[in-house]
């Protein structure tokens, strides 16, 4: 029996397709560890102090001014209790800054010290 | 230092356009097929098909870079990518598919190839509305 030239095509397509997939999660996975080893190594938080609380030393360094000292907003920052938004979420706010609103703070903290005032903010909730 | 959230805002707008594009010509084209231009249409929705799907592959690895590979998450970042990852792999699939196939498919076979483009489209779309969220509350390009 001769299989048509569309079903053979089709068997090819969804094959490559979850190739292409698998080997970008693998990918994305290996990658993310990554990032984290070099965070990690690079990072102002030491080692043994727990996320929480460097994210909290980092929290009054650098936010409190504006989010006021118990995060519970300032006269021209929000609140960040109660935030409805996913950690990587607000890791991406606190690395790039919001137009006219907020600056960046990629240059001050890295991916791990980004991590432990995300850490810190979730403690908020 | 490379800027992926720029990157990643100028990629991924390539295979939005194109794969929206290629979905509105081949139904032009299969609509209005006994318009001169329509054997045009179907030719040019094939080269858009195959950029949208080489162009979305820059639009992923961009977009791995700025999450630093974070798939899924929650909120409008988890939504948006519930939304990519099926609309990359269809994408995807279509492509080889349609580049294996040509011309030469059947009757059922382009209803079904249709179909799927609206899905597709779909999925891109809504991906991209998602992304767009998450720029306009702050966690995307400044």
């Amino acid at each position: 029996m001769k299989i048509p030239l569309e079903v053979k095509s089709a068997v090819a397509a969804i094959g490559t397709s979850v190739f292409i997939l698998v080997a970008t999660f693998t990918a994305a996975g290996f990658y993310r560890s990554q990032v984290a080893g070099q965070a990690q190594a690079g990072s102002q938080a030491p080692a043994g102090e727990n996320l929480a609380a460097a994210g909290r030393r980092f929290f009054f360094q650098s936010c409190a001014h504006c989010h006021g000292q118990d995060a519970d907003g300032g006269e021209d920052a929000p609140s960040l209790r109660k935030l409805q938004i996913s950690g990587t979420h607000m890791a991406l706010v606190i690395q790039s800054g919001i137009k006219d609103e907020m600056p960046s703070f990629a240059k001050k903290y890295n991916q791990h010290d980004t991590a432990a005032l995300v850490a810190y903010l979730q403690t908020l909730h | 230092m490379i800027p992926w959230d720029k990157l990643h805002g100028a990629m991924t707008h390539f295979p939005i356009a194109l794969l929206l594009f290629s979905t509105a010509c081949d139904f032009i084209s299969v609509t209005f097929k006994k318009l001169g231009f329509a054997r045009e249409l179907r030719i040019v929705s094939f080269y858009a098909l195959a950029a949208a799907a080489v162009a979305s592959l820059g639009a992923v690895v961009s977009g791995i870079a700025l999450t630093n590979g974070d798939l899924w998450g929650r909120g409008n970042f988890g939504w948006h990518h519930r939304f990519v990852w099926p609309a990359f792999a269809l994408l995807i699939a279509l492509a080889v598919w349609r580049v294996l196939v040509r011309d030469t498919m059947s009757r059922t076979g382009l209803y079904l190839y249709l179909t799927l483009m609206l899905l597709a489209s779909g999925l891109v779309a809504a991906a991209g509305y998602f992304g767009g969220e998450l720029l306009l509350s702050g966690g995307g390009a400044p």
